[in-house]
């Protein structure tokens, strides 16, 4: 696997756990008493912590794991 | 940068990077440098400025690690000499001279300039140095001379520092004078401002039109580096000061332009918080880029020491050259006032050199003909020559040089903690700060919020802030009030501090482990002989039989002139002796060495006899009335010889190696200090007993071998003890190796052979004690500075994610958050720069005064009676 297939698999998977984050955050809030400027800036407040949390962690660990595969 | 073969594959490499803040940068440049095929390990230093590399050069190289450096944003300061080289042609001389340089490993560009006669190349100077740089071009048949523009690393790397403070400095005139005014606009409303400033003072456009310039401008920097970390999968600082400022000023825009978008409205645009933020930032890398430069000051300190330039003989004229071209075996002229440019040996004139540079010694150094001397110090008053003996990287000041560096670039064990903490700790923050978030969101605000919310420190009120307003205010503020950098910095910035501060003192510590170590150390083993004692036997007591016959000098006379031909040790002391008294020593017209019992001459036709009581028994001579006096010295640990003349007692006179004159001093020094003092000896029990009680150590192993020495020292380990073996680097190298921290005593300039975790320079056993209260002090300094940084962050973090607000109805503004997370890192820095003028209590006025005083043992060495 070359260096930009990593990257790519790997913007697609930090990518797809924020998303994941964000909607399960604006799920939540449907169950409660929120306008939709809480749950729209919660939810992207919520993603976007997520994308810096999970890019540092999954770019590095799928590395690892190509670099342990070949 | 240095390099080092490791093995038969690897290398070793220190390569210097500047533009690093926190750990979170050292992580980023280590990770950078690991992912590069062939790089085995990679270990960063952030106060150092310095990455240690092993890796395999058969598939990987210098040029690429510098270059996957530069581009993650840091900076490799090369060094660039400018050569004006004689009979260049264009188009030609490029391609010889070109790959030619290029091949040398470390040259990382060439250039050509053939209007000029100028090749300018970049290098990285401790791979490769200028003089080869040179050579390589003359062996090409060109002749090469130097412009004398160029700048070696230390210039660059200090030309990048004063661009690093250039640039804060420029920030803080934009950023701090924009931020008091964005405050001042922002508090307007409120008494006594609001009758001072017109209406339109408040307007949030205004506030936006002064912000705006000042995030996209000082404030770029943040954004910009976090990003380039980011989408390479690593994070630094400067995510976290992004994130807060572009959360600050993001909503601050939006409740600007519109307000009833429900993100707390006109009342909550924290524009002062957003300025106020890249200002405090700003602020904290301003002091940053001053004070870490003064914490290598040390090394940059000794770097300095290496004179540039050298005035040899070259075909019988004087000539001065660049002091890299100088070659072993040049004769050097050295005047009153000039800085010694290589390693030599004096081969005429007399003068006193200030070493203070090297060994910490103050007093100067008188040398003659035969004297080492050694680059960087100072000669002071005379004026003499000397043939260079090693150069370039071989020369004392390089070589400690590179071990400070070294030094200076690894890790202590207590640092394993604090990396593994900082590595993650951003990561961390911005985990809790999601979790604090959504902890207010759907739980906190419900519980709590009290319409008379402020922001501590402030007349803000959150009256009109709503749930995710509220929530996204703390999550924020839980980013910028951690201080990662403070926890980053806490070990290496002490450990570079310690180590610098020993090298000032003549005390080479190879590695941070060595300083933890030594700190901890409970038993001191020194062996005696070359460590307690000088190692070579010399007279300590003339005793004439009976004075009115014949005078110590006289015996003494005799005696030397017995011995003028042997070349046994004791003789050769007394010898030296009766020279040094000036005494006339005869030449004998016989003489006759007797194996075990000692010699027989005649002088002036007298039969004299120089030996022990076996020989005197033999040839009948009654040395009753001297066997008293006799076992008296041998009590003492002397050996004793007994001198007849035409059959009849002259005198006694005592030989013994004596204690140097710190060594006592140091024996109390180090007992004060609660350490063990134990004495090893290979003497046998009578004698190391006597040197024992002169120099009151704890405990003596007496009659061991020099191979047992090692095992002597595991016994003491076993029990428990945490031990150092002080010794000779070279002879009792087993031993300081199984010790758990090996100190080579007095290695003069030749600190490279020796082996053990610390080298002392100087031939001082004082020093011993100098290197553990150094150590220790620098421990201190370490522990207090993590007990700062983590104690900062497990206290102010809770705070700014709203622990107390239940209680209080306050909360942390993110400028309040700012101002406390640069002090953090601030005060770490300032802690340290603390050790600047500590003094090692062996080392200051007192003890250097009983140094200078007679010991116990002095009286007796001296003692004559006459």
């Amino acid at each position: 696997m070359t260096e930009s297939n990593v990257s790519r698999i790997a913007a697609f998977v930090y990518t797809g756990v924020s998303v994941a984050s964000a909607a399960i955050f604006l799920a939540v809030t449907l169950a409660g008493d929120y306008d939709w400027v809480a749950r729209a800036g919660g939810a992207f407040w919520v993603f976007f912590l997520t994308l810096i949390i999970s890019m540092p962690t999954v770019i590095p660990m799928l590395r690892e794991r190509v670099r342990g595969a070949s | 940068m240095t390099v080092h073969e490791k093995h038969r594959d690897l290398k070793e490499v220190t390569i210097p990077v500047a533009g690093m803040t926190c750990a979170a940068c050292v992580r980023r440049v280590e990770k950078a440098l690991s992912g590069i095929p062939g790089v085995e390990e990679a270990t960063v230093n952030l106060s150092a400025g310095k990455a240690g590399v092993t890796y395999d050069p058969a598939v990987c190289d210098i040029p690429e690690m510098a270059s996957r450096i530069q581009e993650i944003g840091y900076e490799v300061p090369a060094a660039h000499i400018n050569l004006l080289v004689l009979g260049m042609t264009p188009g030609h001389c490029e391609h010889v001279i070109g790959p030619a340089v290029r091949g040398l490993s470390g040259v990382q560009d060439v250039s050509f300039n053939f209007a000029t006669d100028t090749v300018t190349v970049d290098f990285l100077d401790s791979v490769v140095q200028a003089a080869e740089i040179k050579k390589v071009i003359r062996g090409l048949g060109y002749e090469v001379q130097d412009k004398g523009e160029g700048a070696d690393s230390l210039d660059r790397e200090r030309e990048l520092r004063q661009q690093e403070i250039r640039r804060q400095t420029r920030n803080m005139l934009i950023s701090w004078p924009v931020a008091t005014i964005v405050m001042i606009l922002t508090f307007s409303m409120y008494e006594p401002l609001d009758s001072l400033l017109p209406d339109w003072s408040d307007s949030k456009v205004l506030l936006f039109a002064l912000t705006t310039p000042l995030v996209f401008g000082p404030g770029r920097q943040f954004f910009v580096h976090s990003w380039n970390g980011l989408r390479r999968g690593v994070t630094d600082m400067n995510l976290l000061y992004a994130t807060g400022i572009g959360a600050a000023y993001g909503i601050a825009v939006i409740n600007t332009f519109f307000p009833d978008a429900g993100f707390g409205g006109e009342r909550a645009v924290f524009y002062e918080a957003a300025a106020l933020l890249i200002a405090f930032i700003v602020l904290g890398r301003y002091l940053e880029a001053i004070t870490r430069g003064r914490t290598s000051e040390s090394i940059r300190k000794l770097m300095t020491l290496r004179p540039r330039r050298a005035t040899v003989l070259r075909d019988g004229q004087e000539a001065e050259i660049p002091a890299d071209e100088v070659i072993v075996g040049d004769i050097v002229i050295v005047r009153p006032g000039d800085a010694i440019p290589v390693d030599g040996k004096v081969t005429e004139g007399y003068s006193s050199v200030d070493e203070s540079m090297i060994s910490g010694e103050s007093i100067p150094v008188e040398k003659s003909a035969g004297d080492d001397v050694i680059a960087g110090t100072i000669n002071k008053t005379g004026a003499f020559r000397f043939e260079a003996s090693r150069v370039g990287a071989d020369m004392a000041i390089s070589q400690i040089i590179r071990l400070v560096e070294e030094a200076q670039a690894s890790k202590a064990p207590i640092q394993a903690l604090a990396d593994r903490v900082a590595g993650h700790f951003i990561l961390g923050v911005h985990a809790l700060a999601l979790a604090v978030f959504v902890f207010w969101f759907f739980a906190g605000y419900d519980l709590w919020f009290d319409a008379s919310t402020r922001l501590m420190l402030t007349p803000y009120e959150l009256t009109g802030l709503e749930v995710f307003g509220f929530a996204l205010l703390v999550s924020v503020t839980v980013l910028i009030i951690s201080c990662p950098c403070a926890v980053g910095l806490a070990t290496p910035a002490a450990m570079m501090a310690g180590t610098g501060k020993g090298a000032e003192y003549g005390i080479l510590f190879k590695g941070a482990d060595a300083v933890e170590a030594v700190s901890k150390v409970q038993t001191v083993i020194l062996d005696k002989t070359g460590t307690l004692t000088r190692g070579e036997p010399s007279v300590t007591n003339v005793i004439p039989a009976d004075p009115a016959v014949a005078h110590a000098d006289e015996v003494l006379a005799l005696a030397a002139s017995c011995e003028k031909n042997s070349e046994h040790p004791l003789g050769e002391a007394i010898v030296e002796e009766a020279r040094e008294r000036g005494l006339d020593i005869r030449e004998p017209e016989a003489f006759d060495s007797i194996p075990g019992l000692g010699v027989e001459a005649t002088l002036g036709g007298v039969a004299a006899l120089l030996g022990n009581r076996a020989l005197m028994q033999d040839r009948g001579v009654d040395i009753s009335g001297q066997i008293a006096e006799a076992e008296r010295l041998e009590n003492e640990g002397k050996t004793v010889m007994f001198v007849a003349s035409s059959g009849r007692m002259v005198g006694l006179v005592a030989v013994a190696d004596t204690l140097k004159d710190t060594s006592v001093q140091a024996v109390r020094e180090l007992r004060r200090m609660g350490l063990q003092v134990v004495m090893l000896t290979g003497d046998n029990a009578r004698t190391a007993d006597a040197i024992a009680r002169q120099v009151e150590v704890d405990r003596v192993l007496a009659e061991v071998l020099p191979q047992d020495k090692a095992a002597e020292v595991r016994k003491l380990q076993e029990e428990g003890q945490i031990v150092a073996m002080v010794g000779d680097g070279v002879n009792d190298a087993p031993a300081l190796a199984q010790a758990d921290v090996g100190i080579a005593i007095g290695s003069g300039a030749d600190v490279a052979r020796e082996t053990g975790n610390i080298i002392l320079i100087r031939d001082d056993v004082l020093d011993v004690a100098a290197a553990v209260q150094v150590g220790r002090r620098t421990m201190r300094l370490v522990r207090q500075n993590l007990i700062w940084a983590f104690g900062y962050n497990m206290a102010a973090i809770p705070l700014a994610a709203g622990i107390l607000y239940p209680l209080t109805n306050q909360i942390v503004s993110p400028e309040l958050a700012a101002l406390l997370m640069a002090l953090s890192s601030f005060s770490v820095t300032m802690n340290t720069l603390r050790m600047r003028g500590y003094r090692p209590p062996s080392r200051r006025g007192p003890s250097t005064l009983a140094r200078d005083a007679p010991t116990a043992f002095q009286h007796t060495a001296v003692e004559v009676t006459s």
